[in-house]
């Protein structure tokens, strides 16, 4: 079995994010793995692991992500392919979807495991337009995945009225959530041999593809400006003794905020 | 006229607020509005789906559509939002919708947009408001395409008393179910507890909890309100609570009336799932925690001997 996963390098969202004039500011921003993708990437690591599957994986964009991709590697990860191009600056997840179609017709995989959305956008688009764009069956928030046979898996999603247990023929995409498992933290052996892969880094030219062919001049959306999130302030906190703080903060409840 | 086609959001049978919210949002920005209903045996719903504010009601009844199966409803969505002549189509936030507004964005050949909480139609340009890096900031989007289909924020937009609508129904055929995604199970976590995407009050316990008991404490409280009982993501990991009750920019995204936060933190996933919320309590022991900072009304104490008498001061305001 082959497997491909998809890897984004992202802001890390735990520090301070600055807007200024329409624009997010670039300094003392972080870059980290997207938590889904990493998710995904313990899953597919694990299915080699217990079924022998092959497993490569894929960044599109960002840059230099030599880091991430070592990180992978350094996870178990065995193949890792880097697409940069001018192109694809302003590149929509319907963009970065077609790119990774043209990633997986050169590549005869049989699955696909992305993370479920990325910490940076959170738009959670781009592997469902994958699986429609290469007419591949597709389950997303998936929290579970375990292998029937050769060609066929069967995968937990969570739903909206409980866990949906649906058996997919292969190939397919699965878009996972962080729930799926808790990624491992690399091993000194792993982080020393993983220094040592080779990286295959290409461009669209490199990839058999062209801007115009995977959309990159004709965005479907495109963001106008960034603008700071309304900010909440905390109100009245109460320390002392229980049971006259708990009494106080009920009353306000009822009479000031009128919530009970 | 713009048009915009309204994907009714059904719940066991029962038509969920966000429908009428969506369908109120759409009249407000002068669109002619449909909606789309999937399920099966869901016709008794079709006086609901004209009073909640639509002119157009696409029925798409058929015993298989009962399970829910991301290709088929969308291939429903589609149909629909072809024969309405649809410009936009908006989901109410739910995992289903999130998982089929792509496919029919793809199908359409439309923009996509996720988490949406205003948006915009001028002279043929739609633009969207959503919030993005875990909501530390929002981004206005514009769609470069002449459609949009868009997932919307819970809470984003409120439904107008006034705005009705008319039954004017058509019945769709039925989809061929997907042979390559087969559904052979739902496990139900409907527990008969009260649905947090429609609760008026929520309360959600995290770590602070520290055992089943604390987790019980807690869920008393819930009850004796009537609430929504949710969860931060520790404790779901820990086994104490059930997926589907973890709020949180991963989980379930709540905006209720009130909004009681029992020994959580506050991490920016957790806070990402709550911060419309219109008042927010929080009991916590650690003057410092984050949750603080976003809390109307903070309570510094141990939830094992604040959550008892908080119980019985409510039962006293409450009569």
């Amino acid at each position: 079995m082959k497997i491909l996963t998809t890897v984004k390098k992202v802001v890390d969202v735990e520090l301070n994010i600055k807007v200024n004039d329409g624009a997010i500011v670039e300094e003392g921003l972080q870059y980290v793995i997207n938590a889904w993708d990493e998710s995904a990437v313990e899953a597919a690591v694990q299915m080699k692991e217990n079924h022998g599957a092959e497993t490569t994986l894929v960044s599109v964009g960002g840059g230099d992500n030599t880091d991430v991709i070592r990180r992978c590697y350094a996870m178990g990860i065995e193949n890792g392919i880097h697409i940069e191009d001018p192109a694809l600056d302003k590149a929509d997840s319907s963009i970065f979807a077609k790119v990774l179609q043209k990633v997986y017709e050169a590549g005869n995989y049989d699955l696909v495991i992305t993370g479920k959305q990325a910490q940076d956008t959170d738009s959670g688009h781009t592997g469902i337009l994958l699986a429609e764009y290469l007419g591949l069956p597709c389950v997303s928030n998936v929290i579970g995945i375990e292998v029937i046979d050769e060609q066929h898996i069967s995968v937990s999603r969570a739903g909206d009225s409980g866990t949906e247990i649906v058996e997919l023929s292969l190939p397919a995409v699965v878009t996972v959530d962080v729930s799926i498992n808790e990624p491992r933290l690399p091993q000194m052996r792993g982080i020393m041999m993983a220094k040592k892969k080779k990286i295959e880094e290409m461009d669209l030219a490199a990839l058999g593809t062209s801007p115009d062919e995977v959309g990159a001049g004709a965005p479907k959306s495109e963001i106008i400006e960034f603008m700071e999130s309304e900010k909440r302030k905390g109100g009245q906190k109460f320390e002392g003794d229980a049971a006259e703080i708990t009494a106080k903060v009920v009353q306000l409840l009822a009479d000031e905020a009128k919530v009970l | 006229m713009a048009k915009v086609l309204v994907v009714a959001d059904i719940k066991e049978g029962v038509l969920k607020g966000s429908t009428a919210e969506l369908c109120s949002k759409a009249k407000a920005i002068g669109a002619e509005v449909a909606v789309a209903a999937i399920g099966s045996s869901i016709e008794p719903l079709i006086p609901d789906l004209a009073r909640a504010g639509s002119d157009t009601q696409y029925i798409s009844d058929d015993p298989g559509l009962e399970a829910f199966s991301a290709g088929p409803y969308a291939s429903c969505v589609v149909e629909a939002a072809r024969q309405f002549g649809a410009d936009m189509i908006w989901f109410g936030f739910s995992e289903s919708g999130k998982a089929v507004a792509p496919r029919v964005a793809a199908q359409l050949d439309a923009a996509c947009a996720n988490e949406i909480t205003d948006v915009t139609l001028d002279a043929g340009r739609i633009e969207v408001v959503r919030p993005a890096f875990t909501n530390k900031v929002v981004q206005r989007v514009k769609a470069n395409t002449d459609k949009l289909v868009a997932v919307v924020r819970a809470g984003a937009f409120e439904a107008d008393e006034g705005v009705t609508g008319s039954e004017n129904v058509v019945k769709l055929s039925a989809p061929a179910p997907d042979a390559k995604a087969v559904v052979k199970q739902i496990i139900s976590d409907a527990t008969g507890d009260i649905d947090l995407a429609d609760a008026d009050i929520v309360v959600s316990v995290g770590r602070g909890a520290k055992n089943q008991e604390g987790v019980d404490l807690v869920k008393a409280l819930a009850k004796d309100l009537n609430a929504g009982f949710g969860s931060s993501r520790a404790m779901v990991d820990g086994g104490f609570m059930p997926h589907n009750k973890q709020v949180g920019q991963t989980g379930k995204i709540v905006a209720p009336s009130l909004y009681i936060a029992v020994g959580i933190s506050g991490a920016i996933q957790h806070l990402a799932g709550m911060n419309g919320s219109k008042v927010i309590l929080a009991v916590n022991k650690d003057p410092e925690a984050p949750i603080f900072n976003v809390a109307d009304y903070g309570i510094v104490g141990d939830l094992f001997e604040v959550v008892p008498i908080l119980r019985e001061e409510i039962k006293k305001v409450r009569g």
